[in-house]
């Protein structure tokens, strides 16, 4: 018999108009780490709700260590020495690392805290895991990483000895995704059990025991991942066969359509420039690609090309027409379309119905109104057509509520939109961030479609692969100057990483 | 979690149903109560009931209300006749009638009610409502113009110059050179307090011979109730040498006693006899130097002693103007300061005595007209309106 | 799908749920203090409150349309500074300066009516155009100096209290002797608003347009919020300021524009109070209550421009109750207790909704089609 230390046995969760889990079985070794895998919205979220005590399932059973359990909150949770990490972390940024660590367990003694005892037990910690954390930082000064990493002490305080990690690497960079690999090893070493929730196949085919594949609230195996492949993997995921390179045929640049010429953006943090001096072009039927590890300017450059930011000096020319200092309506009716690097802040009003968000830069054509009064009916037909035409799912239509979407659709719907749009240019930032691989293969195709079409593309992307695989030119940011122009066929990731890192720097760009 | 929160759902909506059900049936019991207190009216009409109406204030406003509910309900309760007050919702004649027919449907059919502010009221209601007597306090003739006071209705004023003719002339008599008149609201009753007060100061001071060294300022606060504003120019007044300030509306008197009290100062009340109250609430029995009575409370008494003895027809449809009915005993009249309390030292009772007979016989006038300030030989500085 | 669980998590259906709930709950308090206060007549004080004005359909069917017809007349301004403050609320802008809007919308349509001796409807075009200036003078401090309009509001709120007294309290408009403004009805009786089905009302002369106006304006708040271009920005503007400037939007020139039109509203609401001859303007120490139980009545109302009228009716109603409770046993302020405990409840609407909502609170992972799960169901 197998030593299991988490089972959870033919888990049915049901949700009015869905059912989310659908007779899963899910069994996790002592000291594995074990994958759960699937697309946006297979269920995993779910399952994991369930496990935390957050929903009660309508069929099947929990055990720990051989016997039945019942968990109806997150204190039975814990008491039963579950712990999780969140996608999104649930830290106090004005408290203390050691506070956070301590807060909601804090040790006393007569009502009095004893900070130093909990001081040494997270230093001790800390250091058996090699997590390196400084415990008087705040967490507002401290990186994503490193809140990360007080996450996972946060776990280890309270002695749990099953962590959950729902899907950890997403804000990570890929230093410390790295990182986080060889600590989820340590910790398996020492008997912990970690369950990994993923649609990233690299990380699972680097540090996970077992993987289990969820595909639309279904069960679908559980494999072992000395025995598997990517390929394998993702067949089980997505229920077809993925490509992940992309098919391309060689790009056929005609006109320029977007050119940037010595734009800088003030820093709204410090004195210094945070975009500085960046000029390139981009031409019809060509997708460039600007780089960059994040936090090196893309973003700013991006506000300020698209006029969400203000911009400081320089000049940007669309189609021939000056439209440096012209308003985002104007960039937006005359031939750009922008697909935000953050869709909850910008791309989406995540409590419109999909309907609106859908003509969100058009309402005001008259497409979509007379007299001020919105065109109901055609409104409906313009969202039905386009998630169709972009397969993007949600409860009710058109009538959805996109808060209540998956992040995946979501992101359809925005690309979608934007893709529709009349326009000449389309800047995609990150347009595949935190999508499973069914949804960035087909966002890449559609990518490529577009520049096939003759439109022009400015990819600005974290995701090497991405850069890879889909630019024709790629532009590296580093502190806010464009270092380096390679081209991605000629080029490998090791160099790429130089120019990334700053060691490289190409200098007939300099001299311009 | 989730059951927890369902049941406390559950429970309360439980509670909401059986509150709905104890709600209509309660409604059909007042229906009931309601129809036979109408039974019982019609029945025996000599059962007199009597409401009143507050004004602007409300009846523990140690004034006007107060005292107009203290004597409406000392005399029903002496009578056994059955007693409520009513408050309107807010300050506008509309809200005044919704009380009169309030208390109408309650079967009252007595309605005392203090203030000018009823007198558009009592125009609207009176004929339609002739079985119903209205006592009218301080309504003149001025607040009703053209309108002819119907049988069931009797207003009564008064006439408050001599009150504060007699407050204002006791005062410099007791010595005082530096005082001052705070108003409530601009409205005849308090203008003719304060410009008899300003002819009682400078009639003394003449007497006296120190017409040069008396000033009296002379400001309205706006409103029947003290507040920060007031206060804070009453404190400067006081620290500018005022030594008593005659506190003229409704519950105004707090600020001039709050201001007068940091500095030793004194005060002079209104309507009623003030100095309990004061010295009660602010534990100063010399903070009080008198008071510029007018008698509601008599009034109140006599008119419904009267009216339940069937002697209405002595003020069906009149407005009498109460004053000075007795040169010799001045307890008698409507106008008066209290001898009960009576502090002033160099001021005597027979000196008051004597000013109420001259006052009664007509060796001493004075001018009730509320136009404009009366011409003096002593200094008056007027300020503008606080509020 | 059970069907009736998915009635329940209809946002229409839990938004009234709660909002009745929270009334329900305030009436169940007032009555908890009343039994505290005098337990024996607890019963007979609750239902005089609730009675309300319909005691008089013993006294006659006219008495107590004439109340009836001043409960509606007295509803007009709470509903309207509601709506005021529920329409910028959609924008995401607090217009908390409804309450000086309301009072600039005072000063305009008396001292038109009262000074200048003008035509009713260009009086109440005044108090319009006036309150519209006040919330834009919010909305340009807000859009271009990125002053926060609650403390605009505050501030203009102040501001605009001291300049009524001031103009009001001058001798064009006021009865310096009775200290109150002068009867429109005796100086300029061209400045009362028409009546409107006052005969129906037992003959209650305050009865005007003002009610149906009040009527078409909640009915065109509800058609712009929801139909139109110009809703449609607002309303994204105030979900998601940021997707709002992506999409193009003139964040500038709405927010402006919202806090003129919640401000003409607000001094709407004014007009339609004061120029029935109802309520005659005296010298305040403080800014009028209106605007400020208007931020109940809005969330009482759910936010929505119709709950809002019957949110206002209600408040309205228990105000008016108050009056009916013995003195002899009871203060009659409770009701204003009662209406201060229910108005503090408003803020728990939300509360009660996120319960009603608790099961389905945790987004939905909407990813297959409903129509297999049905079937599935089956």
């Amino acid at each position: 018999m197998e030593d299991y230390v988490i089972e959870m046995l033919h888990i049915t969760k049901e949700f009015p108009g869905i059912i989310a889990n659908d007779d899963i079985t899910l069994q996790l070794k002592r000291g594995e780490i074990h994958a759960l895998l699937g697309e946006n919205g297979a269920g995993k979220s779910t399952l994991m709700s369930v496990l935390f005590g957050l929903y009660t399932p309508e069929k099947g059973v929990i055990k720990k260590d051989g016997k039945e359990v019942k968990i109806n909150n997150p204190n039975d949770a814990t008491d039963l020495g579950i712990g999780m990490v969140h996608q999104h972390f649930m830290l106090v940024d004005i408290f203390s690392v050691l506070d956070n660590i301590i807060l909601g367990s804090e040790p006393s003694k007569f009502g009095f805290l004893t900070k130093a005892e909990a001081r040494k037990k997270v230093m001790d910690l800390s250091n058996k895991y090699n997590l390196k954390v400084d415990p008087d930082a705040l967490i507002e000064d401290i990186t994503v990483g490193m809140q990360q990493r007080v996450e996972i002490l946060k776990m280890l305080y309270r002695d749990n000895d099953i962590l959950i990690f729902d899907e950890p690497t997403a804000v990570l960079t890929p230093q410390e995704i790295d990182e986080l690999m060889k600590i989820m090893k340590d910790l398996a070493a020492e008997g912990k059990s970690i369950l990994f929730i993923t649609h990233k196949l690299n990380e699972i085919m680097e540090v996970a025991d077992r993987c289990s594949i969820l595909r639309k609230g279904k069960y679908i195996g559980t494999v072992d991942v000395a025995n598997t492949t990517k390929e394998e993997l993702s067949s089980m995921m997505v229920g077809r066969n993925v490509k992940f390179a992309v098919d391309k045929e060689e790009a056929k640049p005609t006109k320029e359509v977007l050119k940037v010429e010595n734009v800088c953006v003030k820093s709204k943090i410090h004195s210094n420039d945070s975009v500085h001096n960046v000029s390139f072009n981009v031409r019809a039927g060509e997708i460039v690609c600007i780089a960059g590890i994040d936090g090196n300017g893309q973003t700013e450059f991006v506000g300020a090309l698209t006029g969400l930011d203000d911009i400081s000096s320089g000049k940007i020319t669309l189609c021939g027409e000056d439209i440096t200092k012209k308003s985002i309506r104007y960039k937006n009716t005359h031939g750009m379309s922008h697909i935000p690097e953050d869709r909850h802040k910008h791309g989406l009003v995540l409590d419109y119905t999909l309907e609106e968000n859908m003509i969100l830069q058009r309402y005001f054509e008259p497409a979509f109104q007379k007299g001020g009064i919105i065109k109901k009916k055609d409104m409906r037909a313009y969202s039905d057509r386009l998630t169709n035409a972009f397969d993007v799912r949600s409860g009710q239509g058109a009538l959805s509520k996109v808060r209540s979407m998956s992040g995946g659709n979501q992101q359809k719907a925005i690309v979608a939109r934007e893709m529709d749009r009349e326009h000449e240019l389309l800047i995609a930032v990150q347009p595949t961030r935190g999508l499973d691989v069914g949804a960035i293969e087909y966002i890449h195709k559609e990518i490529v479609k577009e520049r096939d079409a003759g439109k022009a593309i400015l990819l600005v992307s974290l995701e090497l692969d991405e850069v890879m695989n889909l630019s024709d030119r790629i532009l590296v940011m580093y502190e806010g100057e464009i270092v380096g122009e390679v081209d991605p066929k000629k080029t490998t990731l090791q160099e790429l990483g130089l120019y990334m890192s700053g060691a490289k720097r190409d200098d007939r760009r300099e001299a311009k | 979690m989730k059951k927890k929160l369902l049941s406390v759902l559950l429970v309360a909506s439980m509670v909401a149903t059986m509150f709905v059900g104890c709600g209509s049936s309660s409604d059909s019991a007042s229906k009931d109560s309601a129809s036979t207190e109408e039974g019982a009216a019609d029945a025996a009409t000599s059962d007199y009931r009597i409401a009143m109406i507050t004004d602007s204030g409300d009846i523990t406003d140690m004034s006007f209300n107060q005292t107009t509910y203290e004597a409406a309900k000392a005399f029903a309760d002496k009578n056994g006749a059955e007693f409520q007050y009513y408050k309107p919702t807010e300050d506008s004649d509309d809200a005044r009638i919704a009380s009169f027919e309030n208390a109408v449907t309650d079967g009252y059919n007595v309605i005392v009610v203090p203030g000018y502010l009823f007198a558009n009221m009592i125009k609207e209601v009176a004929e339609d409502y002739p079985n119903v007597t209205i006592i009218a306090l301080d309504c003149g003739e001025g607040d009703f113009g053209d309108y002819k006071l119907p049988e069931n209705v009797c207003s009564f004023t008064y006439q408050e110059e001599l009150a504060g003719y007699m407050a204002g002339f006791a005062a410099v008599k007791e010595g005082y050179t530096k005082l001052g008149f705070l108003g409530g609201m601009a409205v005849p009753a308090v203008i003719r307090y304060g410009y008899g007060f300003v002819q009682g100061c400078n009639d003394a001071a003449v007497e006296l011979g120190n017409a040069s060294d008396v000033q009296v300022n002379y400001v309205y606060g706006g409103q029947f109730f003290g507040d920060e504003a007031i206060t804070a120019q009453m404190d400067t007044w006081y620290s500018n040498g005022t030594e008593v300030v005659f506190a003229c509306g409704g519950g105004i008197y707090t600020s001039a006693c709050e201001a007068a009290q940091k500095v030793d100062g004194k005060v002079i009340g209104v309507d009623s006899d003030q100095s309990g109250t004061i010295s009660q609430q602010y534990g100063d029995d010399s903070l009080c130097v008198t008071s510029a009575m007018k008698g509601l409370a008599p009034t109140v008494d006599t008119t419904l002693t009267d009216l339940f003895a069937g002697n209405w027809s002595n003020y069906a449809g009149k407005i009498e103007n109460l004053g000075i009915v007795s040169g010799d005993d001045p307890s008698l009249n409507y106008v008066q300061l209290p001898t009960e309390t009576w502090s002033m030292e160099k001021f005597t009772v027979d000196d008051y005595k004597d000013l109420v007979s001259k006052l009664y016989d007509g060796s001493i006038t004075v001018d009730n007209s509320t136009d404009k300030m009366p011409a003096t030989e002593i200094t008056v500085k007027e300020y503008d309106n606080i509020h | 799908m059970g069907q009736k669980e998915s009635f329940f998590k209809r946002p229409a259906v839990q938004t009234l749920l709660a909002s009745v709930l929270c009334a329900v709950l305030g009436i169940i308090i007032g009555f908890i203090i009343l039994w505290f206060m005098n337990s024996e007549h607890a019963a007979e004080g609750m239902g005089a409150i609730l009675t309300n004005f319909f005691k008089y359909r013993i006294a006659s069917t006219k008495t107590l349309m004439k109340y009836m017809g001043s409960f509606l007349v007295n509803s007009v301004p709470v509903i309207l500074c509601a709506e005021a403050i529920l329409f910028a609320y959609k924008a995401g802008l607090f217009n908390i300066g409804a309450a000086g809007q309301y009072t600039v919308g005072i000063i305009a349509s008396l001292y038109t009516s009262l000074a200048l001796g003008w035509n009713w409807f260009f009086c109440l075009l005044a108090a319009i155009v006036a309150g519209g200036i006040w919330g834009l003078i919010a909305g340009i401090f807000k859009a271009y100096f990125n002053v926060n309009e609650v403390i605009a509001g505050i501030m203009l709120n102040w501001i605009g209290l001291y300049i009524c007294n001031i103009i009001l309290g001058g001798e064009a408009c006021m009865n310096q002797s009775k200290s109150e403004t002068y009867e429109i009805t005796e100086v300029n009786p061209s400045g009362i608003l028409p009546g409107f089905m006052q005969e129906f009302f037992g003959g209650n002369q305050y009865m005007t347009i003002a009610i149906p106006i009040t009527v078409v304006v909640a009915i065109i708040i509800l058609i712009v919020l929801n139909k139109t271009t110009f809703g449609y920005e607002l309303k994204a503007t105030g979900h998601n300021k940021e997707a709002a400037k992506y999409a193009g939007m003139n964040a500038k020139r709405n927010i402006m524009f919202t806090l003129l039109i919640s401000g003409a509203i607000a001094g709407m609401a004014a007009g339609l109070l004061y120029l029935t001859g109802i309520q005659h303007y005296k010298i305040a120490s403080s800014v009028p209550g209106m605007g400020f139980t208007g931020i109940a009545v809005a969330f009482l109302g759910g936010l929505n421009p119709i709950g809002t009228i019957f949110a206002g009716l209600f408040v309205e109603y228990i105000t008016l109750g108050g009056q009916y409770l013995n003195t002899n046993y009871y203060n009659p302020q409770v009701a204003d207790l009662m209406i201060a405990i229910i108005i503090y409840l408003c803020g728990f609407v939300l509360f009660f909704k996120t319960i009603l909502n608790r099961p389905g609170k945790v987004k939905v992972n909407a990813n297959a089609e409903p129509a297999k799960t049905t079937k599935k169901e089956v």
